[in-house]
């Protein structure tokens, strides 16, 4: 880990915007973070998970170990990620793989022809965890076909194989270890709440700040089950943002009156309340799948779910060497047969933990060093 | 007349953030190394914390102690705002005062060297030991008045004025408290939600509180500090420190349920610091019916 590594904020208003609805007036601009060598380096684009911005936890680690070994480091939001949608995705309805990677590209573009001038870039990989470990191996196949990056290198991080079956896992998980809709989340907060009020009692603390909520939750989340709760609610939260904005640019009218959106200064409680009972098959029956079979002519539902795995760039994966994986045998987003799939499609060009799930190892040292060779071309190594 | 200074200030800064297409700027340097390491003490200690309050709790039942609270004692999911409209406009103009003008301005202080900053931190800190000192008194909390008057003792001498926290050296952790807190003891509820303009989120009893905190602080008048030209210099640096050492940013979360998500949040927080300020009392009240607050 390096002592410090420099950080900028880039604010960018894209050109292709379109007007920006009331409530989102926050959202205009896209928002990345960047850390420039003050050498020429290679350049390191990292993509974010579903849900997440351009600076999470887990950005934050990846770019201390990049800025480390050398590369300028630029961090982005998914195309999940509300200020996202709304700044740089051409439809509004996130989640379509080839879709969502075009837009992410296009802004890699804008955002690299804005970078101050004393930053010079010898090469560009590219990485992503989770849903933008997908993006990634995308944006590099869209890259090879446009050249207007010359992308070298990717590698994504427990990158999903069929989208839609991962969030089906998902909403299982939450069906199983919530319960249905709003009262399942309802009765899990009661007993939260309960919990860490009977914690904080006993604590002495005179008050309850962040670091007392980090243990407090660390020790309500015991078991396997209530893990699975915590993963599976806050997929459903990240899930509550992208439903909200696509229906209203979609205007399907799930929740919100395409003739009378909501305005700054309206009371969204009882929308959230609704969408936090709704599951990802909801969102692409009613918002994703109308509006992509509308724009798309001779699509059908199947078709969408079938564009939406990483077999559309199964050839690449398969004959590039310069596309590289990370992934958990016990990875709960993929099931056995996706997990061959992604071996034999990637063959020596995949790592494969034994322990971690979904990103739990991330920011390990095997994971980083691995992930580190495989960005420098040293993988697999001699000995492997 | 320093009112309208400041009110011209903040709509030249308002204005200025208007459209650029691109706007860059430096944010102070992450320390990965250094915040790991803080990260593993704190988690280490963490768990000391909630494993005995653990134990704790599962003997908690027997005594003199209300019994433990249940899931069907928690508050409702929503909360009480009546001053809704009125909320989410100051929720707003925080928002965009923050970004404008707060926020930069506290990014800027952070470059300040280390030692300096926490010498700032800490001469503010010891300063509001008095505050609690009288609260903790109105609070029948004796024990705990002690020690905050003990700490702004030795602080106050051995510390230089508060620049250096040497009672926390000696293991007298800091444990603040205030009017809002006094007046929950005395069995008020939060009320209303509330979001005080360039504040942030509060309620209503929360906000007389902070004006008793004032009031007091005003009427002790340590020093001399809270008249005059230096009151407004120090109310400024104290603003800014605290800024400097909330890592909240608004609209992070991208979200148009963030004003959802902070009330939420803020008044189950209090509501929880409620419980365990009368953990002691068979009789809490609790209205689970009403909204959150009520």
């Amino acid at each position: 880990m390096p002592a410090s590594v420099p950080l900028t904020e880039i604010n960018i208003a894209l050109p292709w915007a379109r007007p920006v609805p009331d409530v989102f007036w926050f959202d205009r601009k896209l928002r990345v973070w960047f850390s420039a060598q003050p050498k020429p380096a290679p350049l390191a684009i990292v993509i974010s998970g579903v849900g997440g911005d351009g600076n999470t936890t887990k950005l934050s680690y990846l770019r201390g170990a990049l800025y480390a070994a050398g590369y300028h480091v630029l961090t982005m939001p998914s195309p999940t990620f509300p200020g996202f949608i709304v700044s740089t995705s051409t439809t509004g309805v996130a989640g379509d793989l080839m879709q969502d990677s075009r837009d992410l590209y296009a802004a890699m573009q804008q955002i690299i022809a804005n970078l101050p001038h004393n930053v010079r870039i010898t090469d560009i990989d590219i990485l992503g965890y989770s849903l933008g470990g997908a993006n990634a191996g995308v944006v590099k196949s869209i890259d090879a076909t446009e050249g207007k990056l010359h992308i070298h290198r990717a590698v994504m991080i427990n990158p999903p194989v069929s989208l839609f079956t991962s969030v089906s896992r998902i909403d299982k998980l939450f069906a199983i270890s919530i319960g249905p809709g709003d009262a399942g989340i309802e009765a899990l907060y009661r007993q939260l709440y309960a919990e860490l009020a009977n914690l904080y009692r006993a604590s002495d603390r005179v008050e309850l700040d962040e670091g007392f909520m980090l243990g407090a939750a660390a020790a309500t989340l015991k078991t396997d089950a209530e893990f699975s709760a915590a993963i599976a609610l806050s997929f459903r939260i990240d899930l509550v943002n992208m439903f909200f904005a696509g229906d209203l640019y979609a205007g399907t009218g799930v929740v919100v009156d395409p003739n009378h959106p909501p305005r700054v200064g309206y009371s969204l409680e009882e929308t959230e309340r609704v969408l936090r009972g709704k599951p990802f098959s909801e969102y692409f029956a009613r918002v994703f799948a109308p509006y992509y079979l509308k724009h798309r002519p001779n699509s059908t539902s199947k078709s969408l779910i079938a564009d939406n795995r990483l077999d559309i760039i199964g050839d690449a994966l398969r004959t590039d060497p310069d596309y590289y994986a990370q992934t958990n045998s016990d990875d709960l987003i993929l099931n056995k047969r996706e997990l061959a799939w992604l071996k034999d499609t990637l063959g020596s060009r995949i790592a494969v933990y034994d322990h971690g799930g979904h990103l739990g190892n991330l920011g390990d040292r095997s994971q980083i060093s691995d992930m580190l060779d495989m960005l420098a071309g040293r993988w697999p190594a001699t000995g492997q | 007349m320093r009112a309208a200074h400041l009110v011209a200030l903040i709509s030249v800064a308002l204005c200025g953030c208007a459209s650029r297409s691109i706007d860059i700027h430096s944010l102070p340097a992450e320390t990965p190394a250094a915040d790991n390491a803080v990260a593993a003490d704190n988690a280490a200690a963490l768990a000391a914390v909630v494993a005995t309050a653990s134990e704790e709790s599962g003997r908690q039942a027997a005594g003199d102690t209300a019994p433990p609270v249940t899931p069907a004692d928690a508050p409702s999911m929503y909360t009480y705002d009546p001053w809704e409209r009125f909320n989410r406009f100051n929720y707003r103009f925080n928002a965009r005062f923050d970004e404008a003008v707060f926020l930069p301005v506290a990014n800027g202080y952070r470059r300040l060297p280390g030692p300096v900053r926490s010498g700032i931190h800490n001469f503010f800190g010891n300063l509001s030991e008095i505050d609690s000192v009288a609260n903790y008194i109105l609070q029948w909390r004796l024990r705990l008045g002690v020690r905050s008057l003990g700490r702004f003792a030795i602080n106050s001498t051995l510390g230089i004025a508060g620049l250096f926290d040497v009672a926390n050296k000696l293991h007298i952790a800091p444990a603040l408290t205030g009017f809002g807190t006094t007046l929950s003891k005395w069995g008020a509820h939060p009320g209303p939600y509330l979001v005080i303009p360039f504040f942030g989120p509060s309620t209503l009893r929360d906000a007389v509180g902070l004006l008793g905190d004032y009031g007091l602080s005003y009427g002790i008048n340590v020093a001399d500090l809270y008249r005059g030209v230096q009151a407004w210099a120090l109310g400024v640096t104290n603003a800014i420190d605290e800024r400097a050492n909330i890592s909240f940013r608004y609209y992070a979360t991208g979200s148009p349920f963030e004003y959802e998500t902070i009330r939420f949040f803020y008044v189950r927080k209090r509501l929880i610091e409620d419980e365990g300020l009368h953990k002691k009392d068979p009789a809490m009240k609790r209205d689970v019916a009403k909204p959150a607050g009520e």
